[in-house]
């Protein structure tokens, strides 16, 4: 079976106002190393054959691109792209991948944690026409690996269901814990190839439809009120924010 | 001289800092307490690749030169505070799989290395005795030869990871009428008969590190696990201590670039007399002289490793590093506790700590009066 | 022709008996956007469900009731979504965030070839173009964005939108022939975790009391979290640390990767307030925080914070609730 873990490159300190415009230091989005972590664990059980990471991005992604290799997978590549893009753009430029490699299964992050959106596993899916399976906490192809079997974790608790391969499927928090890339694997993947695709060679116009007009910290709490025991809690509680 | 990193090496010390920040960290407070080893936190070090950096590619290494080393262990040391696990890592490195890889015969590399490199094998060093210990050369231990073996008698003391070790390097006398002369290295398999691990030792600081006092009586070691030539032991201990004292403190550099941080932060948050403290002179003037510490000590540990690496001699760096290196973390710990105060007293923010850490390399790879005399005596007097 | 012109269809994520109420803010949503909007229902035997959103101004209300779609899987709900907004004509597809509609919305998307922005929170209509905010950077910071395209798909975090007010008027219906051969068949549904609970719905409660790392088992949650909760007539909730751990199950987990909230009154314990965490309680009314360590986070930006040990505090303050003349409602 060949899997392909396409993957975004996200600041590693997330979360914090302005890391994603500063040039601090990147990382795979986590819950795409839990999908490469899941493909790693497939291969080594001997479902998996080849797995493909693939990015869209600049040159400065290829410092990810090594730490997919130094993960273990077998190729990676790289989509030449300095634009700032959307999840419309980029399912269509995995979509050109997707076609060019066949592979029998699309393993992701269900979200990259620098923008949210959560969208482009599904979107892209929805391209191929593909089955998908989201939020996976779960992962057990069949015996004859022309289906699967995902647990999901949904709104409502566990859900589980079957897919057909090949299909699309994002990964959640409890899947697996990826393994750390180790020293001399990121020795090693210093001398791979990545494979550089043009979006000329794609025949992609993916063009992306989202504007971003600005980023901006959103307004400030007030808090940091102290209060010295329970019953000054309750007596705020009841007396001062009227909430119980 | 250009010390500046390259892409790869920062890419390497990246990783290993991420990797100690969410791995190593954990429960270290209870462990030290209890003076508990991680065997798992020693399993993932060496999964990672931290105890072979140094060694071959054909043996499981990373291939790193010295400097590179350096940087990564000084990574390591500002990531990860447990200073204990990093010095058990350090023993392992520099006084058995280091001198394996330099005097061993390919057959001892292709039998011990690549489990000393992955770390899936635990090694110790047997050099100090009751009796013996700056005047290591004076040794009681003896390796008598009988046909294919050695049998080893004596007892060594301060063995670093001796209660949880796989291999053991042990310094013996195999002719003792030549005296200093006659001291042999061997590889010691763990556990062979003979030899008893006779009690685990307690120490000041380094507590989640293993110390053992070790009893060999009549102790069977293959002619095949002799390090080196006989009589060798001397030129293997030399050439051993020249890696030892000058990398061992890689990760204390590490360390005083944390504890400088550390109160960096705190003197600028904590408020006395309505004011942070960092403005106060008495605690910037502690805050400038850790820095000097930090930047002449990580300065003198490349210079030490860049002339290693460029195959030079580099003995009295080795020494002055051990010394100067030592005492400016004493210095630092002490430095961090004041500025902290009572918190710095107290075991839950971990400082106190650190100085009991730091206390001890005073004492290992030679003690710094020992570091001074062989100082003292290259410059001539 | 504005954005505005055109109809908006608004998917209604319901559990076979009655519409999920935070799916209904997506209504408020439609209302803000535009002039006509309808609703679709998809389901088995989803009679109660339509009749509960009949009064909510909708243009129309498609139902589409058939026996393969009796659970909400991607590739049949999206064939009948685009089924239905062709015929509707409606450029714009719309649904509150959540699970269901994160899996099912960004196929639609790709179906009709269209952006879409998810967890929109707020919408500023103009003649000339629609703006839109939403969270980014796990809650951190807001992006202002523009779409450029004349279809869109949005989801829109629940809790930045009030429940629609009802109407005097009745939705006409509209049956949706949904037709077993014309589905893909690419995924079945096996099995769902059923749980009862007498406790309201995370999402939608009004009090929610949450519990982190200290609380090592279930028992104790229940005993602390769960009974805290009770008293004030709340939801529980919990760190992804707690659900990592297996103390409580993944539909409880707070934050950017699990259940975004606004309730009334949120109470912390034994949370330090990770920015993941923060995240999914920013739009919170009151925060209060119960922690040991008052450098924690979350301290500094609860309305209330209260230093001490859970394992005593909590107690105390079920005991001081429970005492008090104000039951919690």
């Amino acid at each position: 079976m060949k899997i392909l873990t396409p993957f975004k490159s996200v600041p590693e300190n997330y979360g914090q106002p302005g890391a994603t415009s500063s040039g601090g230091r990147r990382v795979i989005n986590p819950f795409d190393q839990i999908a490469i972590e899941e493909a790693l664990r497939l291969r080594e059980r001997g479902v998996a054959s080849e797995i493909v990471a693939v990015t869209v991005g600049p040159d400065s992604a290829d410092e990810e691109i090594r730490a997919a290799y130094a993960m273990g997978c077998d190729r990676a590549i790289r989509i030449d792209d300095e634009r700032s893009l959307d999840p419309h753009a980029v399912a269509r430029l995995l979509l050109a991948v997707v076609r060019a490699e066949a592979p029998e299964l699309v393993l992701m992050g269900k979200q990259a944690v620098d923008d949210d959106a959560s969208q482009v596993g599904p979107m892209l899916a929805g391209l191929l026409g593909w089955p998908q399976a989201t939020f996976v906490s779960r992962l057990e192809p069949a015996d004859d690996r022309r289906s699967a079997t995902c647990t999901r974790e949904t709104d409502g608790g566990l859900e589980v269901i079957t897919v057909q391969l090949p299909a699309v499927v994002t990964t959640d928090l409890r899947l697996n814990e990826p393994r750390y890339v180790s020293l001399p694997g990121l020795i090693k993947a210093r001398r791979k190839p990545i494979e550089l695709k043009t979006l000329a060679e794609l025949a992609s116009n993916a063009q992306p439809l989202t504007a971003i007009l600005r980023v901006a910290a959103p307004p400030k709490r007030s808090g940091g009120v102290s209060v010295e025991s329970v019953a000054e809690l309750v007596h705020k509680l009841k007396h001062e924010a009227k909430v119980i | 001289m250009d010390f500046t990193w390259s892409d790869e090496q920062r890419e390497l010390f990246t990783a290993i800092e991420r990797f100690a920040a969410a791995e190593l960290n954990e429960g270290i407070i209870e462990r030290d307490e209890h003076g508990e080893f991680s065997r798992d936190g020693w399993y993932k070090c060496g999964e990672f690749g931290i105890h072979g950096l140094p060694v071959e590619e054909q043996y499981g290494g990373s291939d790193l030169d010295a400097l590179a080393t350096v940087g990564a262990l000084e990574r390591l040391g500002y990531a990860c505070k447990d200073n204990g696990l990093i010095f058990s890592i350090n023993a392992h490195m520099w006084t058995v799989m280091m001198p394996v890889a330099a005097f061993g015969s390919e057959d001892q590399k292709q039998r011990y290395l690549p489990g000393l490199a992955s770390g899936k094998l635990i090694g110790g060093n047997g050099t100090s005795e009751p009796d013996t210990g700056s005047d290591a050369y004076n040794m009681r231990t003896t390796a008598e030869k009988k046909g294919d073996r050695y049998l080893l008698n004596g007892s060594k003391i301060f063995v670093t990871n001796g209660p949880v070790a796989d291999v053991l390097v042990v310094y013996a006398n195999s002719d003792p009428a030549k005296g200093p002369h006659g001291i042999s290295g061997f590889i010691v398999d763990a556990p062979t008969p003979g030899m008893t691990v006779t009690r685990k030792i307690d120490k000041m600081g380094v507590r989640t590190s293993p110390m053992a006092e070790i009893y060999f009586d009549n102790c069977e070691v293959p002619e095949t696990n002799r390090l080196g030539k006989e009589g060798a032991g001397q030129a293997l201990f030399t050439h051993s201590m020249v890696w030892e004292r000058g990398c061992i403190l890689a990760s204390a550099v590490g360390s005083m670039q944390r504890l400088l941080e550390t109160c960096v932060r705190y003197a600028k948050q904590r408020k006395a007399f309505g004011q942070p403290i960092g403005k106060f002179q008495q605690v910037a003037t502690k805050l400038v002289d850790m820095k000097l510490r930090v930047e002449t000590a990580r300065r003198m540990l490349y210079y030490h490793a860049w002339l290693i690496a460029q195959g030079r001699s580099a003995v009295m760096e080795a020494a002055m590093n051990k010394l100067y290196i030592s005492e400016s973390w004493v210095r630092c710990c002490e430095d961090a506790i004041q500025i902290h105060g009572g918190y710095g007293y107290m075991t839950e923010y971990e400082i106190e700590r650190e100085l009991r850490d730091a206390i001890g390399s005073r004492l290992y790879s030679g003690t710094n009066e020992i570091q001074r005399n062989l100082i003292a005596a290259m410059l001539g007097v | 022709m504005s954005d505005a012109e055109f109809p908006i269809l608004v998917v209604i994520e319901n559990d076979q008996q009655h519409a999920k109420p935070a799916s209904l803010r997506a209504i408020s949503a439609a209302r803000q956007l535009g002039d006509s909007y309808s609703l679709l229902c998809l389901g088995r035997g989803i009679e109660t469900v339509v009749a509960g959103v009949s009064d909510l101004g909708a243009a129309r209300i498609y139902v589409a009731d058939h026996e393969a779609l009796a659970d909400p899987l991607a590739d049949r709900y999206a064939k009948v979504v685009v089924d239905v907004a062709a015929q509707d004509g409606s450029r714009t597809i719309l649904a509150a965030g959540s699970t269901f509609s994160r899996d099912l919305l960004p196929r639609v998307a790709a179906l009709i070839d269209a952006p879409m922005l998810s967890d929109v929170t707020h919408i500023e209509s103009t003649p000339d173009q629609t703006i839109y905010q939403r969270p980014v950077n796990a809650g951190s910071e807001v992006a202002t964005v523009t779409l450029e395209s004349p279809r869109r798909v949005l989801t829109i975090r629940a809790g930045a939108f009030e429940l629609p007010q009802r109407t005097d008027e009745r939705s006409p219906r509209q049956s949706v022939a949904v037709s077993r051969d014309a589905l893909p068949n690419g995924m079945q549904f096996v099995s769902r975790e059923q749980r009862q609970s007498q406790r309201p719905e995370l999402s939608e409660a009004r009090v929610v009391v949450a519990g982190g790392r200290p609380i090592k088992d279930r028992e104790a949650f229940e005993q602390l979290v769960g009974r805290l909760a009770d008293t004030l007539g709340g939801a529980v909730g919990a760190t992804r640390a707690l659900v990592d751990a297996g103390v409580v199950p993944n539909d409880w987990q707070i934050g950017q990767t699990g259940k975004v909230l606004s309730p009334e009154l949120y109470i912390g314990i034994g949370i330090s307030g990770a920015v993941q965490h923060l995240a999914g309680i920013m739009d919170a009314r009151v925060i209060v925080a119960i922690n040991k360590d008052p450098t924690a986070p979350i301290m500094k930006m609860a309305s209330y914070a209260l230093t001490g040990d859970l394992f005593e505090l909590v107690p105390q303050l079920i005991q001081a609730l429970q005492r008090g003349d104000e039951p919690g409602r």
